[in-house]
C-alpha cells in the first residue's frame, strides 16, 4: 500500500460530491444526517436514539468499545438492517420511510470486508462494479495498486489474510468514487504500516471533500485523522464534538512509572493534589495527571533524592477520555 | 501519484451525462450473477452432465441389447434416434430437470450467506429489488441454457448412435424424420417452463433455509413427493396443480391427433408455481435484516421443525386432495385409446414380417379393459386389456376370433404402457424380411389418451 497511498491528493477530488454545491448557493447540506436512529434485536437496544451528521470533507471518529453499537448503526446507514426509527439523509437524500436507501456516492464496510473466495481479487472488483453500473467501468487496476496490492491482483480472494481482504475492502469502496465512506474497524487487521496507509488514504480523500466516517473501539487507531468524534456506549451517544474540544475536556494522562523509592514516591504523591498514583494491573505504578502536574510532580521526586528510572506514558489524554466516557476503569485495559 | 491513480474518477460522474435514474441496470447485475455461477464447480460439472451425459447414454445404449422399457418410448432406442431423445427427456421429468434447478439455483442466495457477501453486494449502488431480479434472471437463463444442452446432447447422441429413422407415435402412427424432430424439439423446449418452477423452488429453499444443501436437494424432494402423489388419487384437479407432472405433459404432441390441453394447463400451472415462489423469494429478501450472526441456533431448529411440521401436513392434504375432481383414468378412456392404436400397429407389424396389408385394412376389435384389484377407475400397474380380434379368414366363418391380453401399466397423466405374453403377438424381436432382428411393435405398445375427453 505504500507509496501509492502516500502524499498527493486523490484523483478523487474530481468527482464532484453532490452535497459539496448546492445549486442554491445556500449552506451545504450535510454528507450525512442521520436523526433519532433505534434499532432493537429482542430486547437489547443495539443502538438507541443516535444523532450523526458529517459535513462534506469531515472526517469523524464513530468510538465505542465492542458492543456499544458502532456496527449496527453502520448496518442502519447502508439499510442492511431496517432502523425500528429514525430518518437517515445520505448525501441529500432523504430515505423514504419503508424504503432501502439509495447508495449512489455511499461506499464502505461493516465489520469484515467479505468476497467471492471463487473469484480472484480483480475478478471479485469486475462483479462488484456491475453491481455499481457497469458503465462506469473504473480503472480496477488502479485502485488495487492504490491499496497495495497490484501484485496479487490474479490470486483468488481465499488464499488472502485478514489484512489483504481489508485493503481489498478498501479497494472495493474506491471503486465507487464515493463521497461518503463509512468504514467499520478499517484498521482491524492490518499491520501498523497498513494502518499509517489507511490514515493517509483518508487524510487525502477527505481532502478531496469525501466526507468519512470511521469506526473503531481503540482511540489510538484513528484519534490522530479524526476532525471530530462521536463517542457510543451501549447503543447511545454519550459524547459529541470537535477533536479540539475533546482535547480540552481530556487533560489527564497516565504514565507507568518506577522510581528508586516507591514508598517515598507513594507518600509524595498523597502530597500532590494534581495527581494520583494507582496500582495497575501489573502491580506497576500507574501515575495520573494532567502534564503540567506530572511536570511538577518529577521535579519534586527529584528534590526528594528519588530518583525516577521510568516514566512512560501509557494512555493519552484521548484515550482516558474514551474509557472514562464509555464507563470502563482506564488501568484494567490493555495499553495501547 | 502515479498515473493509473489519476484515472481513479467515474466516466459517469459528470451530472449532465448521468443517466435519468441512477445505478446499475438489473442487465448488468444479471451479468455479474451470471459470472459468479459460471465460476462456480458445481455449475461447470452440471454444465458436463448436460453436455455429455445424453451423448455418452446414447453411445451406451448402442453397444447393448437391453431397453429402458418403462420409460415412454424406450422399447424404440434402437429404432430410432429420436426415441433416444425422448426417453432421456423422460429420464429428466422424473429427477434430471428438478436436479438441475436445485444444484443450479439452491445456492444462489445461500451462497451470499456463507460466503458473508450479502452486505459487500447490498453495500454497492444496486437496489435490493434489482440485486434480486438479477440473480432471478441469471438462474433462469442458466438453467435454460442447461435444458437446451441436454436436449442438443440427446438428439445429436440418438442421431449419432441409432440414426433419423421414422418414429412409432402415440397412438400407432408413423412419424417421418422431420416431424420427429421438429416434435422432439417441442417436448424438450415445454420441459423449460417447469424447469423454472423448480428453479424458483431452489430459490425459494436457498433463500430461506440459507443452506446451500437444502436449496439443492429441496426441489428434488418435492419432484420426489410430487411423483409419489402422482401415483394415487383418480381426481384432475391436484395432479394438475402439481407442477412435477407438466415435465411429461408433452406426451400429448405424439398422439394421432395430438392434443395440448395437458401442456397448456402444465405451463400455466408452471407459471403460476415460478410466480408464487418468486413473490414468496421478493418478499422474505425485501424483509431480511441482515445483521451479521444469524438467529440462535435454538431458534433455527425450531423453525426447521415448524416447516417439516407444515410440510408433512401440506402432502397429506395433497394426498387427501387426489381424488377431488373429475376422474383421470376411466375404462372407457383406456378401451378407446388402446383400440385404435392396436389397429394402426397391427399392419406395421404384418409388413415387417413380409405379409401383404392392403392400404386400410381394419381389424374389428373388441376391447375389455378392467382392473385385476377391482374398479374401473385409476392409474395403476394392474390394469389389463383383453382385445378380442376378428381376424378376416376365408371359409364358412367370416372371421377368426382371437383373444390377446396386454398388462397394462396406466400413469395419472393418461399415458400407458401395454405388454402382451408373446403367445399371440409374437417375441419382443422379430425378424424382418431382410432377416435383421427389428422391434415387435405389438410386444410393448406405448399410448397416450387425453384424461378429460
Ligand atoms: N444480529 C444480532 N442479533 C442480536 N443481537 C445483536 C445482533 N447484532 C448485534 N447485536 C447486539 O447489538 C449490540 C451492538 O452490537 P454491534 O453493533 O456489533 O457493536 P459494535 O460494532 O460497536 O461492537 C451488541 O450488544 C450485540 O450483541
Ligand atoms: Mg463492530
Amino acid at each position: 500500500m505504500t507509496d501509492a497511498l502516500r502524499g498527493t491528493p486523490s484523483a478523487l477530488a474530481s468527482t464532484p460530491s453532490p452535497g459539496s454545491a448546492p445549486p442554491d448557493g445556500g449552506p451545504a447540506p450535510a454528507a450525512l444526517r442521520a436523526t433519532g436512529i433505534v434499532k432493537a434485536f429482542g430486547g437489547t437496544r443495539a443502538v438507541d436514539d443516535v444523532d450523526l451528521t458529517l459535513a462534506p470533507g469531515e472526517v469523524r471518529g464513530l468510538l465505542g468499545p465492542n458492543g456499544a453499537g458502532k456496527t449496527t448503526l453502520l448496518r442502519s446507514l447502508f439499510g442492511l438492517v431496517t432502523p425500528d426509527a429514525g430518518t437517515i439523509e445520505l448525501l441529500g437524500r432523504r430515505q423514504v420511510a419503508g424504503d432501502r436507501p439509495v447508495l449512489e456516492g455511499v461506499a464502505g464496510f461493516v465489520e469484515d470486508p467479505r468476497f467471492y473466495p471463487y473469484l480472484t481479487a480483480r475478478a471479485n472488483l469486475e462483479v462488484l462494479a456491475l453491481f455499481d453500473g457497469g458503465a462506469a467501468a473504473p480503472p480496477i487496476d488502479a485502485v488495487l495498486h492504490r491499496v497495495g496490492l497490484g501484485g496479487r491482483a490474479d490470486d483468488r480472494v481465499s488464499g488472502y489474510s485478514t489484512g489483504m481482504r481489508q485493503r481489498l475492502g478498501i479497494a472495493a469502496a474506491l471503486l465507487r468514487a464515493p463521497s461518503l465512506l463509512l468504514l467499520d474497524e478499517p484498521t482491524s487487521g492490518l499491520d501498523p504500516a497498513g494502518a499509517r496507509d489507511v490514515a493517509e488514504l483518508v487524510r487525502s480523500l477527505s481532502a478531496a471533500g469525501v466526507a468519512v466516517l470511521l469506526s473503531s473501539h481503540q482511540i489510538g487507531e484513528v484519534g490522530s485523522i479524526c476532525d471530530a468524534f462521536t463517542v457510543l456506549s451501549r447503543g447511545r451517544v454519550v459524547w459529541d464534538g470537535t477533536a479540539a474540544q475533546l482535547r480540552d475536556q481530556a487533560p489527564v494522562s497516565a504514565f507507568e512509572l518506577a522510581t528508586t523509592d516507591d514508598g517515598a514516591a507513594r507518600r509524595l504523591a498523597t502530597e500532590h493534589p494534581h495527581v494520583e498514583i494507582l496500582d495497575g494491573p501489573d502491580g506497576r505504578m500507574r501515575l495520573t495527571g494532567a502534564q503540567a502536574a506530572v511536570d511538577a510532580f518529577v521535579v519534586a521526586l527529584g528534590r526528594e533524592d528519588v530518583a525516577v528510572r521510568r516514566l512512560e506514558l501509557v494512555m493519552s489524554p484521548l484515550e482516558a477520555m474514551f474509557f472514562t466516557l464509555t464507563e470502563q476503569p482506564p488501568l484494567e485495559l490493555e495499553p495501547p | 501519484m502515479t498515473s493509473a491513480t489519476a484515472q481513479v474518477t467515474r466516466g459517469d460522474a459528470t451530472p449532465g451525462r448521468r443517466r435519468a435514474r441512477p445505478g446499475p441496470r438489473i442487465r448488468d447485475i444479471q451479468r455479474a450473477e451470471r459470472r459468479k455461477l459460471t465460476a462456480q464447480l458445481s455449475t461447470r460439472l452440471l454444465a458436463l452432465v448436460c453436455a455429455l451425459g445424453p451423448l455418452a447414454f446414447a453411445g451406451l445404449l448402442s453397444l447393448q441389447n437391453g431397453v429402458p422399457a418403462d420409460t415412454l418410448f424406450g422399447v424404440w432406442v434402437h429404432s430410432s434416434g429420436y426415441a433416444v431423445s425422448l426417453v432421456v427427456l423422460g429420464f429428466s421429468g422424473s429427477w434430471g430437470f428438478p436436479v438441475i434447478a436445485g444444484v443450479l439455483a439452491g445456492d444462489v442466495f445461500s451462497g451470499e450467506d456463507r460466503h458473508g457477501t450479502w452486505k459487500t453486494v447490498l453495500t454497492r449502488s444496486a437496489l435490493r429489488r434489482d440485486v434480486y431480479a438479477g440473480k432471478v434472471l441469471a438462474a433462469a437463463e442458466l438453467a435454460v441454457g442447461l435444458v437446451a444442452l441436454a436436449a442438443v446432447s440427446s438428439t445429436v447422441g440418438g442421431l449419432a448412435f441409432t440414426g433419423d429413422q421414422p418414429l412409432v407415435g402415440l397412438s400407432g402412427t408413423m412419424l417421418s424424420p422431420g416431424h420427429s424432430l421438429e416434435l422432439v424439439a417441442l417436448s424438450w423446449a415445454a420441459s423449460v417452463l417447469p424447469t423454472l418452477a423448480f428453479v424458483a423452488l431452489a430459490l425459494l429453499f436457498s433463500l430461506a433455509t440459507r443452506n446451500g444443501i437444502a436449496g439443492a436437494v429441496g426441489p428434488v424432494i418435492v419432484a420426489l413427493v410430487m411423483a409419489l402423489l402422482d401415483l394415487i388419487g383418480n381426481g384432475t384437479w391436484v395432479h394438475a396443480a402439481l407442477v412435477g407432472s407438466a415435465f411429461s405433459d408433452w406426451h400429448g404432441l405424439f398422439a394421432a391427433p395430438p392434443f395440448l390441453q395437458p401442456l397448456l394447463v402444465g405451463s400455466l400451472v408452471s407459471v403460476v408455481w415460478t410466480a408464487g415462489g418468486l413473490a414468496l423469494c421478493a418478499r422474505m429478501l425485501g424483509r431480511r435484516d441482515f445483521a451479521g450472526a444469524g438467529a440462535p441456533r435454538a431458534a433455527r431448529w425450531t423453525r426447521a421443525g415448524a416447516l417439516v411440521v407444515i410440510a408433512v401436513a401440506a402432502i397429506g392434504l395433497l394426498a387427501a386432495g387426489t381424488q377431488l375432481g373429475p376422474t383421470t383414468i376411466t375404462t372407457r378412456r383406456l378401451q378407446a385409446s388402446l383400440t385404435p392404436t392396436f389397429n394402426r400397429l397391427a399392419p406395421v407389424q404384418q409388413r415387417e414380417l413380409g405379409r401383404r396389408v392392403p392400404v386400410g385394412t381394419r381389424l374389428r376389435i373388441q376391447p375389455t379393459c378392467l382392473r385385476r384389484g377391482g374398479g374401473a377407475a385409476g392409474p395403476g400397474d394392474d390394469w389389463t386389456c383383453t382385445l378380442d380380434v376378428f381376424i378376416p379368414q376365408a371359409g364358412i366363418e367370416p372371421f377368426q376370433q382371437t383373444p390377446v391380453t396386454y398388462d397394462m401399466s396406466v400413469q395419472a397423466n393418461g399415458c400407458y404402457k401395454a405388454t402382451s405374453p408373446p403367445s399371440f403377438v409374437g417375441q419382443q424381436l422379430m425378424r424382418d424380411t431382410h432377416g435383421h432382428e427389428v422391434v415387435n411393435p405389438l410386444y410393448t405398445i406405448y399410448g397416450c389418451f387425453e384424461t378429460d375427453g
